[in-house]
């Protein structure tokens, strides 16, 4: 289901509802029917896919709790297998088997027939935030759930399901055990981040699609600026979409009282691609560096292993997004320039001089600038059509100037965002707005929904994240 | 704690209701129609210019406005039914690909008590098949078809927004487009060895029978023949089959408003079937045909049963399955027309 569907705007009231209503020992049961139908809205037979996963983590967190030695890595071992195996076949089986047909198989005859496989949605979520549990329960950090109601949960929790946050055992799965009473606050604050996150997808996200879109199917036809302004476009898209998803997300779980980590901290004002990984999809950078980089020695090694530490991060980052070697490509252009400007700040004065107020504005455009431009390998088809756009962006001849075609008021909801995401700087639009007066409450409230009404994309998109 | 909430909660529920009718009043002064225009939904304002100086609407598809190169008269079917009721004012709506449930959403709208006396509509076989049902051109049908329904514009926006309409991509809809030619069975003789349309159509494009002089297989003749079989290989199931509801739903609605009903059932190329594809095909072509005649003539609709009537020739395409027709193709159609629902084609009251 989406969250940006009518369904979905009957579903979670129906659901807060029940919750309230029902004794909190029997909440378990609701929470898992809402998640499982929640999931099946999409493709109801891939929901024996999440019961796979319930089950190996499950048993393995189990039998990892009771083992000792050796015994504990082998079922540790069984988790992870089950779960990259899952990710492996329906994400990447086909990947490998047409590269393998383009680089090897011809050659010595002996090529695969691609199967069409239909890719689950928000695999790469669901597994990654269950993998994290067994991990958590061999390192003896976190004991393992008795209870497979609660477990199944933990994976399920349908307003995280399918595109994060990626939460841990310790903070999710403990609060879905807790009683949580009825509390005005919790409706009103989850309701405000519903709103605002809705506003963020239907009004910047989905009106910004179009525009993308048109330049990334035919960058021929583009002027550079153009192509420029569709890169940016770009930016702030999948921003919006991915932000407005994981504050809806927030906001839905907090109806029912849980609280899920911020996913995102204003991170077009990051002034490095260090500090843009510390504010974009913060439950996926903190997942790869408790359980990827540190666990490979993290930054106490030499300076060849650190670089070829950060070198694999990012491209096993990328690599996690999809299947592609532009994914591939998007996440070692950030670790070859997280390497750069590592390097760069260890000149002397360097550090000292990025301090300075000035130097923040414009290490902060640098940021936003490289960023955009490697989006370029994220959001294109594939290389050839990555090259179309770079080879457009760079051309000085223009054979053509098809005029970008998009109506000139979806700009004012873009400038309302870009004035709320200044004003709510270091905060959260929640926290922001409870410190206002009444009337100033009400009258963003109005605003929003006007904007919703008034300015959503006349076409409904998918959010982004969901095809990880 | 609770009163508090209620009180909130209706206090929104006022503040919902008082912006929506604020924005839907600026939607409809500023945006409504660029959207009505995105959506390719102008058949909405073009019934609403029709409906006062036209007696007869004319409802259709391409088939309605498509015309051959060798073509010297670019008149419509409807144009030339025009020029032969001369006393009445035909008005015409037509929209590439449009079937049933866009005529139905679009007959909702004419006014009560407006000058329209008589509806056609064609009524198109081919778009009873699973091909069509599931085409991949529903997805802007249907969202132009929101625009059409009767709800205050700024909810129909939404419901735009919010993706309320059928926008399945084409790795949704093939897999269920391959079920009902899999599973839907024909209802062909017993002897006939080929029950689903998957049967037929594997086997004829599979068996080669048609052959070149030098012995080589005739591909073009067996892909007209497979396109024949996927196209117009169906039976029509009346309790199932979509275009059924809605064809019933719009002679409810015609009731409901006192109009005639004719409709226009448009000629496939049953010559051409019958000797590509084999006579097993114009069979059931002429069962669906007896099937839509009997069904909508005893609900007191003219059906004008134009199937068999255009020859293969006039077909504007020739190596494929549409319902385009060349000059003479669309003079028959229009002619019949008038010839079978004559009595209906009037004035209001005369």
């Amino acid at each position: 289901m989406l969250f940006n569907s009518v369904q979905f705007l009957f579903f979670l009231p129906i659901v807060v509802a029940l919750y309230y209503l029902l004794a909190p020992r029997l909440r378990w049961i609701l929470l898992f029917a809402a998640s499982c139908y929640f999931y099946m809205v999409f493709y109801p037979p891939y929901i024996l896919i999440l019961f796979a996963i319930v089950l190996i983590d499950y048993f393995s967190g189990l039998l990892i709790e009771k083992s000792k030695g050796a015994r504990r890595k082998f079922f540790l071992l069984i988790s992870i297998i089950g779960n990259i195996g899952l990710l492996s076949y329906f994400k990447y089986f086909n990947f490998f088997l047409t590269s393998w047909n383009d680089i090897a198989g011809t050659d010595i005859g002996m090529t695969f027939e691609i199967e069409f496989i239909l890719l689950p949605i928000g695999l790469s979520f669901h597994t990654f935030q269950s993998l994290s549990y067994t991990i958590e329960v061999y390192r003896g950090n976190q004991k393992a759930e008795r209870h497979i109601g609660y477990f199944a949960n933990y994976v399920l929790f349908f307003p995280q399901m399918v595109a994060g946050p990626i939460e841990r055992y310790e903070r999710l799965g403990n609060q879905l055990r807790e009683t949580h009473p009825y509390r005005y606050e919790n409706i009103s604050t989850g309701f405000k981040l519903v709103l605002y996150g809705l506003f963020v997808k239907m009004c910047v996200a989905d009106n910004l699609a179009p525009i993308v879109t048109q330049v990334y199917e035919h960058p021929e036809n583009f002027s550079p600026l153009s192509i420029f302004l569709a890169l940016v476009a770009f930016s702030l898209q999948i921003y919006a979409d991915f932000y407005g998803y994981s504050t809806i997300a927030i906001g839905a779980a907090k109806m029912m009282g849980i609280n899920l980590m911020d996913n995102f901290r204003q991170p077009y004002f990051a002034v490095n691609i260090r500090d843009f990984w510390q504010r974009w999809h913060i439950s996926l950078s903190t997942w790869f560096r408790d359980y990827v980089f540190i666990p490979m020695g993290g930054s106490r090694v030499n300076t060849f292993r650190f670089m070829f530490n950060i070198l694999v991060l990012f491209t096993i980052s990328g690599f996690w997004h999809g299947a592609q070697y532009t994914f591939l490509i998007w996440g070692a252009l950030h670790g070859i320039l997280y390497l750069m400007e590592y390097f760069i700040n260890k000149i002397p004065g360097v550090n000292a001089l990025t301090k300075l107020p000035v130097a923040k504005i414009f290490l902060g455009l640098k940021t936003f600038l490289l960023v955009t431009f490697i989006w370029i390998f994220f959001r294109a088809e594939n290389m050839d059509n990555a090259k179309g756009i770079i080879h457009g962006l760079f051309q000085s001849a223009q054979p053509k100037d098809v005029p970008l075609d998009f109506r000139i008021w979806i700009l004012i909801p873009v400038f309302l965002f870009f004035i709320l995401e200044i004003s709510i700087v270091k905060s959260r639009f929640d926290a922001w707005l409870q410190n206002r007066v009444v009337f100033t409450r009400w009258f963003s409230y109005a605003v929003l929904i006007f904007c919703i009404l008034l300015f959503s994309g006349i076409k409904s998109y998918e959010f982004i994240y969901f095809k990880f | 704690m609770m009163n508090r909430s209620i009180l909130k909660g209706i206090c929104f529920c006022l503040l919902l209701v008082s912006v929506t009718a604020l924005a839907n009043v600026v939607y409809v002064k500023w945006f409504y129609y660029d959207d009505v225009v995105e959506a390719d939904a102008t058949m909405l304002f073009r019934l609403d210019s029709l409906e006062d100086v036209a007696d007869i609407i004319y409802i259709g598809e391409s088939s309605n406005a498509t015309y051959a190169k060798t073509d010297t008269c670019a008149l419509r079917i409807s144009e030339l039914i025009q020029r032969q009721v001369p006393g009445a004012v035909v008005a015409t709506l037509d929209h590439g690909a449009y079937h049933a449930r866009g005529y139905l959403e679009l007959i909702k709208n004419i006014t009560p008590g407006s000058r329209v006396n008589t509806l056609i509509i064609t009524m198109n076989l081919r778009s009873f098949g699973a091909l069509w049902i599931n085409s991949t051109l529903e997805t802007p049908l249907m969202k132009a078809n929101v625009m059409y329904q009767r709800y205050p514009p700024i909810i129909k926006r939404m419901m735009l927004a919010l993706g309320e309409y059928d926008q399945k991509t084409w790795e949704e809809r093939a897999p269920i487009i391959r079920d009902h030619w899999k599973n839907d069975k024909l209802n062909v003789p017993p002897d006939f060895p080929h029950k689903t349309t998957s049967e037929w159509d594997g086997w004829r494009c599979m068996a080669g029978i048609d052959t070149l002089p030098d012995g080589t297989w005739d591909h073009a003749r067996i892909n007209f023949a497979c396109n024949f079989i996927k196209i117009l290989g169906f039976s029509i199931d009346t309790l199932s089959n979509p275009r059924i509801k809605d064809f019933d739903e719009i002679v409810e609605v015609a009731k409901e408003k006192n109009l005639h009903l004719v409709f226009n059932l448009l000629p496939e190329n049953v010559q051409y079937a019958d000797s590509i594809a084999g006579p097993q095909l114009a069979q059931l072509i002429r069962q669906n045909r007896d099937l839509l005649v009997k069904r909508y003539n005893k609900n007191g609709v003219i059906v004008v049963d134009n199937i068999e009537k255009v020859p293969g020739k006039n077909f504007i395409e020739q190596d494929q399955v549409t319902e385009h027709y060349d000059q003479l193709g669309r003079w028959i159609i229009a002619t019949n027309v008038v010839m079978t629902a004559g009595k209906y084609l009037t004035k209001r009251g005369s």
